[in-house]
């Protein structure tokens, strides 16, 4: 579903991917680790289509088809998810706004028409139950005065409604208590699907207690410096990444 | 003076009352002993009176019937509804449910008692010596709304006063008024609707409005232009607030060749409050200027003022934004915002938000920008799959949607709504689900 | 507040307010073409500098003083003031400090500005300006080796006629306004600095000015030039005796800084501001613009605490793209002061940045106000402005006022502007002497707290004489 070759990316002029090779089935959940600064984030940036992250150096295929020639929002319609690990406010626009618009737009590129107001209210109002948001959070403005927790599962809930191909958690983890964990984790495991590739990128274990992933990498200086199955992630846990840093060096 | 200026001073309004004959003489007094304002006339540096020599405004107005309803039914908004048309009140487009403890009636209209209490208190607020076009209004009034709200009446029934123009053969100018007088403890809602039919217009409207809030008393009021952009507008709102009286005024223009609106909100009582919003949209060469003044003259008042606006095309957006604080006029608390963006290269946005303070013990606090859609947003928005203009689209109208939310009415924010959205294209998708 | 501390605290004296007793040779007041044409030839100009002034002279008889400005004062009458003053012993210019007037050296020295080289704040050059002559320069020989010159406008018009010829009015036109125009009608002297290319200017550039001639205007002219690649920074001292009428300074100051230049202007204004009823002071009607070229760099720095008025608006042109234009403003009023000030961005390169923060402080019965324009041109694409202004007020009969003026004419510039005003607090008060520490020290804090953002741009000395100043001014301000 997603072959990545030796991608080489920059970012105001710093080099943070340096040839980083991946690839991943339908089906399949990977997990990518490493230490703070090794491009981790970016990695998701790119295959978002950030402005300000630019491609050097190699190629990225999404079902086929070449993803890095491809506009921002058509990656998303091919079915692309990036959680953020920052989302961004957007006062005044409202959540239930946002979210139809969005179905909307995957759903045109399939070639289906808009959605029905009242089925995806409907629909949206379920999902807003399965992440434990209340149901006030639809007409919020998009996560206008969220706290950072709801944000996430904000990200969720968009994530659980746009039913990705391919979906990239960018530390979604990160700051939440372990019943919002939680939330995440089922969440992600609904999401598992043999159609369907899950990627999470993240600096700790603990969500991989929730969530088990099928390969497990090591991100170091911007390429993937270890791969293996979700043991890989235990023995992190316990050593750190001082040991691999070393090793790569 | 121009020409067409010194024609509509020298003649008589028509079918005025007689009483109002002394007013229309001070009008005129007033207006002649004074000259137009120029750019160089600090308040009006960047808005120019050209529009009004583009035609000749010296027509009468003329009275007309139309099926105009469309152009300001409100869905949802029940009202007691006056409607003028070319300043001429029509009394078939009017609803007739007068509510209980209200006093409303027309200057043309108006009992003995009535014609003393509006001589008494028409110009206490907008004075005559403090624009040249206040006088104007007064010199041309033929007819006018007077509101009374009488002691701890709760208006549960809202007023909408509609100033509606059509064209004539002749280009015309009219005077409109309203005089609201709501005494201590009474509630109200007044929306005024200055808006006409869709063909082009040829109308100058100088339109004022005054306020008298009393002790305690509270008004929800919108202030909406929505004018055909031809239509020419040179008005304003004057309030004055008493003791812990409330004023929520909502104001919206779109852009039209010529618009000018003056708020002036005069804290009067200690403990009052005024909440003033305001949304302009503009494109093609519309002009559109608001000057707000608001005059902290007495201890313990608050203001929360905000403006928006979206300036595109070749139009000029002007924000001019005074809070006063006056000596003695301690523990005020007053905060202006006047965010603008700015989407065309040949658009411009003149802003300044100006604070003058005399006394110290006070917070106060402006800020103004001129920008841009943020770019973060609008990166989120295409990841999430909308086009990039689909986008700025959502963005731009979520911008002054925040305003919108902010209306008390719902009546009247889900009338706004589709108004607005249509404005950035296609605004079918922009209408509120219904959550 | 309590008010005896606040009372007691107002009452200092202004420490540089001493006259000197030097015969000086000064025109009778009043102005017509035949003062301007005397000022010309008195220093033995080119006849196109004499036309200049001619030129700006007629200019000025056309204009009326500007009224927009928030500060009120009699109507001066121009007729009524000196353009000329020259210390008697200066007819000849001194060659070297040995031939100053010692009379003049010791009012220095009063000033706390030795002009004597040996003994100058090393590593700053001083040009000293006396009423209207330059008395001395120091260090020039050392600014030569490096090839700065560093001398009074008008023995630049004599030794570097092409600069001046050149640069001179090219920022501020001889008509720019009201004040402009006498200046340039009647300027008599003032500092010129010139910086090669690529050349990082050894020391720190200073000048100071004193007004001491009773009845007389000072009409000083600044131009400095930094070329290419090069580096300056410039200080301005000022002040002025003690007198009970009303003296006129209208200077003009030029900044010129071509392609990846940076100059740095620090301005510590300490003009005699009349005493606590309001009699006397310095007004002070000053137009200072730089123009910034390609990837230039001017900042404006300035403490205000002088004047009885104050009409001033140091401004960046950002003509070149990639030019940065700054302006740190403190100015704080007391008594019966006015101060109209405030700066101009006006951005015409693409991808300009300016940057504004300006502190006003208002105590007695002083009127403070900030006036700024931004101004994004339609060509100006990419180009951001940030502007802070903030007042204190101290205590309940001084005024403060904002007026910013944007104006946008391109969709891709960022234009932000905040402005928020406090008062020192009851509380804040409170805490501070229940801490042990008396109102006034407590006020200086509080003061020097809120001035921070704009000292920690000054250079080192002047910061410490800034802080001091203002403890200074303010005494008396709290009770």
């Amino acid at each position: 579903m997603l072959s990545i070759e030796n991608l080489r990316a920059t970012v105001a002029g710093k080099d943070i991917l340096n040839g980083l090779s991946l690839q991943v089935k339908a089906g399949e959940v990977h997990a990518i680790m490493g230490p703070n600064g090794s491009g981790k984030s970016t990695l998701g940036h790119v295959l978002a289509g950030r402005p300000g992250y630019e491609v050097t150096a190699g190629s990225v295929a999404f079902n086929g088809v070449d993803l890095l020639a491809m506009e921002t929002e058509e990656r998303a319609r091919e079915g692309l998810f990036l959680a953020f690990q920052y989302p961004v406010e957007i006062p005044g626009v409202s959540n239930m706004e946002f979210l139809k618009a969005a179905v909307d737009a995957v759903r045109a590129q399939r070639g289906e028409p808009p959605v029905d107001s009242v089925a995806f209210l409907k629909q949206a109002r379920a999902v807003c139950e399965q992440v434990s948001l209340d149901q006030s959070f639809l007409r919020r403005g998009v996560n206008e005065g969220f706290s950072g927790g709801e944000k996430k599962r904000n990200e969720l809930m968009q994530m659980l409604l746009l039913e990705p191909r391919l979906a990239i958690l960018d530390e979604t983890d990160s700051g939440l208590d372990i019943d919002a964990l939680q939330v995440v984790a089922d969440g992600v495991n609904h999401l598992r699907d043999p159609e369907r590739a899950i990627v999470l990128v993240t600096h700790y274990q603990r969500l991989l207690n929730h969530i088990e992933p099928d390969f497990v990498h090591v991100l170091a200086g911007g390429r993937i410096v270890k791969s293996g199955d979700k043991s890989l992630a235990l023995e992190l846990e316990a050593k750190g990444y001082g040991w691999l840093e070393e090793e790569v060096a | 003076m121009p020409d067409y200026l010194a024609q509509v001073l020298q003649r008589h309004p028509q079918n005025a009352p007689p009483w109002l004959d002394a007013v229309h003489r001070e009008g005129r007094r007033s207006c002649l002993a004074r000259t137009l304002p120029t750019p160089k006339t600090e308040s009006w540096k960047y808005t120019s009176l050209r529009a009004l020599e583009q035609d000749n405004y010296a027509g009468l107005p003329t009275p007309a019937q139309a099926p105009l309803e469309t152009h300001y039914h409100i869905d949802g908004f029940d009202s007691y509804t006056l409607v003028f048309v070319n300043g001429h009140f029509s009394p078939a487009l009017s609803g007739n449910a007068l509510p209980e403890g209200v006093e409303l009636v027309r200057f043309s209209e108006a009992d003995e008692a009535q014609a003393r209490a509006i001589q008494t208190r028409l110009g206490e607020v907008a004075q005559r010596e403090q624009s040249i076009f206040t006088a104007l209004n007064e010199s041309g009034l033929q007819d006018g709304v007077y509101l009374r709200v009488k002691p701890n009446v709760r208006l549960e029934t809202p007023i909408q006063v509609v100033w509606l123009t059509t064209p004539q053969s002749e280009a015309f100018t009219v005077s409109q008024r309203l005089l609201l007088v709501m005494e201590s403890g009474s509630e109200a809602e007044l929306l005024e609707y200055f808006t006409s039919d869709t063909t082009q217009q040829n109308s100058f409207t100088n339109g004022i409005t005054e306020l008298v809030l009393g002790d305690n008393a509270r008004l929800q009021h919108y202030r909406l232009h929505t004018e055909q952009e031809q239509a020419l507008h040179i008005g304003g709102v004057h309030a004055s607030l008493g003791r812990d009286a409330d004023l929520n005024s909502f104001h919206l223009a779109t852009g039209g060749a010529l618009k000018r609106i003056d708020i002036v909100v005069n804290h009067a009582g200690p403990g009052a409050h005024c909440t003033l919003q305001g949304v302009y949209l503009l494109r093609n060469k519309q002009h559109v200027d608001y000057h707000t003044c608001i005059e902290h003259r007495v201890p313990h008042c608050t203001t929360d003022e905000v403006f928006r606006g979206i300036v595109g095309g070749a139009a000029r957006a002007v924000f001019n934004g005074r809070i006063h604080i006056h000596p003695n006029a301690q523990k005020t608390l007053a905060q202006l915002s006047n965010k603008n963006l700015l989407t065309s290269a040949q658009a411009e946005v003149d802003t300044k938000p100006e604070l003058e303070i005399y006394a110290d013990d006070v917070q106060c606090a402006h800020g103004a920008t001129v920008a841009q859609l943020d770019e973060t947003s609008l990166h989120y928005l295409r990841t999430r799959g909308l086009a990039p203009e689909q986008a700025r689209v959502m963005l731009s109208f979520g911008f002054i949607n925040e305003l919108l939310n902010r209306i008390a009415d719902p009546a009247v924010a889900t009338h706004l709504r589709p108004l607005l959205s249509d404005f950035f294209g296609d605004g079918n998708h922009l209408a509120e689900p219904p959550v | 507040m309590a008010q005896e501390s606040l009372d007691h605290l107002i009452r200092t004296e202004y420490a540089a307010g001493f006259t000197t007793d030097i015969e000086s040779d000064t025109l009778p007041p009043g102005l017509d073409e035949e003062v301007v044409a005397f000022i010309s030839s008195k220093k033995n100009e080119p006849d196109w500098l004499r036309a200049w002034r001619l030129e700006a002279y007629r200019g000025w008889r056309q204009m009326t003083e500007p009224a927009w400005a928030q500060v009120g004062y009699p109507q001066i009458d121009f007729d009524a003031v000196s353009y000329y003053s020259s210390p008697k012993a200066m007819a000849d210019r001194p060659q070297s400090l040995d031939e100053v007037d010692p009379e003049l050296l010791a009012t220095y020295e009063k000033l706390g500005i030795p002009l004597h080289e040996q003994e100058a704040l090393a590593g700053v050059a001083v040009d000293a300006v006396f009423d209207s002559v330059s008395v001395a320069t120091t260090f020039r020989h050392k600014l030569a080796e490096a090839g700065v010159i560093f001398c009074p406008i008008s023995e630049a018009v004599q030794t570097h006629p092409e600069l001046v010829r050149k640069y001179l009015g090219s920022v501020v036109p001889p008509r720019d306004n009201f004040y402009a125009a006498l200046n340039s009608a009647v300027f008599s002297d003032g500092s010129f600095v010139y910086i090669p290319k690529g050349v990082r200017c050894p020391m720190e550039l200073s000048t100071y000015f004193r007004i001491n001639e009773a009845k007389t205007g000072q009409f000083e002219r600044t131009l400095i030039i930094a070329d290419e690649g090069s580096y300056v920074s410039y200080l301005e001292g000022c002040t002025a005796p003690m007198r009970d009428e009303n003296q006129l300074h209208a200077a003009v100051v030029e900044l010129v800084a071509l392609d990846n230049a940076q100059i740095k202007y620090s301005t510590v204004q300490n003009w005699y501001p009349g005493d606590a009823e309001g009699r006397g002071g310095i007004y002070n009607f000053v137009t200072k613009r730089g123009v910034a070229h390609t990837n230039a760099h001017i900042s404006w720095t300035q403490v205000e605490t002088g004047s009885a008025v104050t009409w001033k608006y140091p401004s960046v042109i950002l003509r070149g793209d990639n030019s940065i234009g700054e302006f740190y403003s403190v100015a704080l009023t007391n008594n019966f002061q006015q101060a109209d000030t405030g700066t101009k961005m006006i951005h015409i390169g693409n991808n300009t940045r300016s940057t504004i923060i300006s502190k006003g402080i208002s105590a007695g019965r002083s009127s403070n106000a900030y006036r700024g324009l931004v101004r994004m041109s339609p060509r100006s694409s990419g180009s951001r402005n940030y502007t802070q202004c903030d007042s204190l007020l101290i205590g309940d009969r001084c005024a403060a006022h904002t007026f910013p003026y944007i104006e946008s004419r391109n969709p891709s510039a960022v234009v932000e502007h905040e402005a928020t005003t406090s008062k020192v607090s009851d509380d804040q008060l409170y805490l501070c002497q229940q801490r042990g520490i008396d109102t006034e020290k407590a006020v200086s804090m509080i003061v020097n707290g809120f001035c921070k953002e704009v000292f920690k741009e000054l250079p080192m000395e002047f910061a410490v004489e800034a802080g001091k100043l203002l403890e200074v001014s303010l005494e008396g301000s709290v009770g």
